[in-house]
């Protein structure tokens, strides 16, 4: 699926940046990865390893090193809405309402008020917060804000997203009900999907491959494609077998070689 | 219930009367000359505010200085959120801002009279200056605090970058904006009386140091007093538009409680 046309064509890829020292430092070193329409690819790696670093150059919000980034066979020149962000940050426009924000992107694009409200009660709907359209972001918990940001992006219907983290600062039982929700929200569409994560679980559950990369600086160590059943239950996936089995090899790869991570 | 403390306005009413009473005492009890009883001050400010010529002073300062405080900010903001977001532009303002910076604006004051003479132009350019270094200086941290990621979910939207600097970059430093803004007032009025003061012509610092010459205590004080009121009003006043344009700023309990 993913070598036949793939969205998001990454082309050994290397991001070297400057430091303040005046020497430069490999942030990621030589990636290849093919995403194919309507895959969800998780990122797993060590704290470091490049994973944002990857995600920001595919989102065209940092320029490569080397190699390119092709989406639908173009060459990826800076952000555009066909590549939707999620932020672990959430990244939410303060000044404005949850209604506010999750228009801003269509009203951005062009769309009438009127449409623009209508999708994004829908949207808003989607993600269960209906009754806080006139609430300002402050006034929201972690994974309020975070749906509002899911809704966000998703209103203007990007064609990819690109996922940093966006459980990571939730509570264990909040990350859960959103892990459902974002299944639920991609069963629907299928978007093209690249997710980061540092949970092991997570990029199990949600994805269908995951790649986990080498300390930094980073490189694809291994993808591992995930045969599991979708639709996906949480509930039914904790006791599959296979699903224990990923979990496990996936774990045991994140683990080794205990190197030291390098620094320049 | 409700306690007394909690009526809005009540204990800053009671700090005033309070200190007018303590000055009252002092001055009757230690007779200083160049210190008039309170009661003697009060009774001068409608004398001040009856007199159409002292009028038209103070009107003409409250002039100067509004036109001297807008100009300021209409330059100061785009200057500000520029230098926050380039490195190239801070480089470039920085050394000149380092420079007036330490500089009592009062100070320039002789300089600029010999430029532009004692009219309201020097007078309001020294306004100007004065306001301009707080609001720059705090628009400026107010854009490099700017979440990169916010720029970034904006950029994917489709938005540009001059869009972003007007569209998300001035929205998000409103509130750091708005703390300049309101040193800038209270800079403003302090400038406003010092300029008079070495461009003697008119004004409510004509006033003041004219009677401080004639040796007319009771006035000089009733007219510290009206500049006072004056910077009050104008915070107050302020503080009100800070709510409108950046309450979303506020931490969530005063919101709560202004609603209430
Ligand atoms: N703007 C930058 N300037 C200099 N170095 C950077 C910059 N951004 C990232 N790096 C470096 O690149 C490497 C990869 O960073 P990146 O944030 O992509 O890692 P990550 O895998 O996302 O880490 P984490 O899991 O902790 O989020 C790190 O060593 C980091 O120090
Ligand atoms: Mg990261």
């Amino acid at each position: 699926m993913a070598d036949s046309n793939p969205v998001i064509d990454i082309e050994s890829l290397s991001k070297t940046f400057g430091t303040r020292r005046g020497t430069s430092h490999l942030a990621i070193a030589d990636i290849s990865l093919k995403v194919g329409d309507g895959e969800f690819v998780s990122i797993l790696g060590p704290s470091g390893c490049g994973k944002s670093t990857l995600l920001y150059i595919v989102g065209g919000f940092e320029a490569p090193s080397t190699g390119a980034v092709l989406v639908d066979g173009k060459p990826v020149a800076g952000p555009g809405p066909d590549r939707g962000p999620v932020f672990q940050e959430f990244a939410l426009f303060p000044w404005k309402t949850v209604l506010g924000n999750v228009m801003y992107g269509l009203l951005e694009q062009g769309v009438d008020r009127g449409q623009a409200t209508d999708r994004a009660r829908e949207l808003l709907a989607m993600v269960h917060l209906s009754a806080y359209g006139n609430f300002y972001p402050k006034e929201l918990s972690g994974g309020m804000k975070q749906r509002v940001a899911i809704a966000r992006t998703l209103a203007y219907r990007p064609k990819i997203l690109l996922m940093d983290e966006p459980f990571g600062a939730l509570d264990a039982h909040t990350r859960t009900r959103l892990q459902n929700d974002l299944l639920d929200i991609w069963e629907r569409d299928r978007k093209t999907v690249m997710f980061v994560t540092h949970s092991v679980e997570e990029a199990v559950f949600l994805s269908d491959r995951v790649a986990v990369m080498t300390r930094s600086p980073g490189r694809i160590k291994e993808i591992i494609p995930i045969d599991l059943p979708r639709p996906r239950k949480r509930a039914e996936l904790l006791v599959n077998r296979r699903y224990q089995d990923y979990v496990v090899e996936i774990e045991r790869l994140m683990e080794l070689p205990p190197e030291e991570a390098q620094a320049s | 219930m409700k306690r007394i403390a909690d009526i809005p306005g009540f204990p800053p009413l009671m700090a005033c009367i309070g200190l007018l009473v303590f000055w009252d005492l002092v001055a009757r009890y230690l007779a200083i000359s160049g210190l008039p009883p309170a009661w003697d001050a009060l009774k001068e400010v409608p004398v001040i505010l009856a007199d159409p010529e002292q009028l038209l002073n103070i009107l003409s300062s409250i002039r100067r200085m509004v036109i001297g405080f807008f100009a300021a900010l209409v330059f100061a903001i785009p200057v500000g959120l520029l230098m926050g977001r380039s490195r190239a532009v801070a480089a470039f303002f920085n050394p000149l801002l380092m420079t007036i910076y330490p500089v009592p604006k009062a100070a320039l004051m002789p300089i600029i009279m010999l430029w532009l003479g004692v009219g309201d132009v020097s007078k309001i350019l020294v306004i100007f200056l004065g306001v301009s270094l707080p609001v720059i200086y705090h628009s400026y941290q107010g854009a490099r605090a700017v979440e990169q990621k916010m720029l970034w979910s904006a950029a994917a939207m489709g938005m540009g970058a001059p869009a972003r600097l007007l569209r998300i970059v001035l929205p998000a430093a409103l509130p750091e904006i708005m703390v300049g803004c309101r040193t800038g007032l209270v800079l403003a009025l302090i400038t406003m009386v010092t300029s008079e003061m070495i461009a003697r012509q008119s004004g409510v610092g004509n006033i003041l140091f004219n009677s401080l010459d004639l040796a007319q205590y009771g006035l000089v004080y009733a007219t510290i007093l009206i500049i006072g009121v004056m910077g009050f009003v104008l915070d107050v006043l302020f503080e009100k538009l800070r709510e409108a344009v950046a309450g979303w700023a506020q931490p969530v309990h005063q919101i709560a409680v202004g609603s209430a």
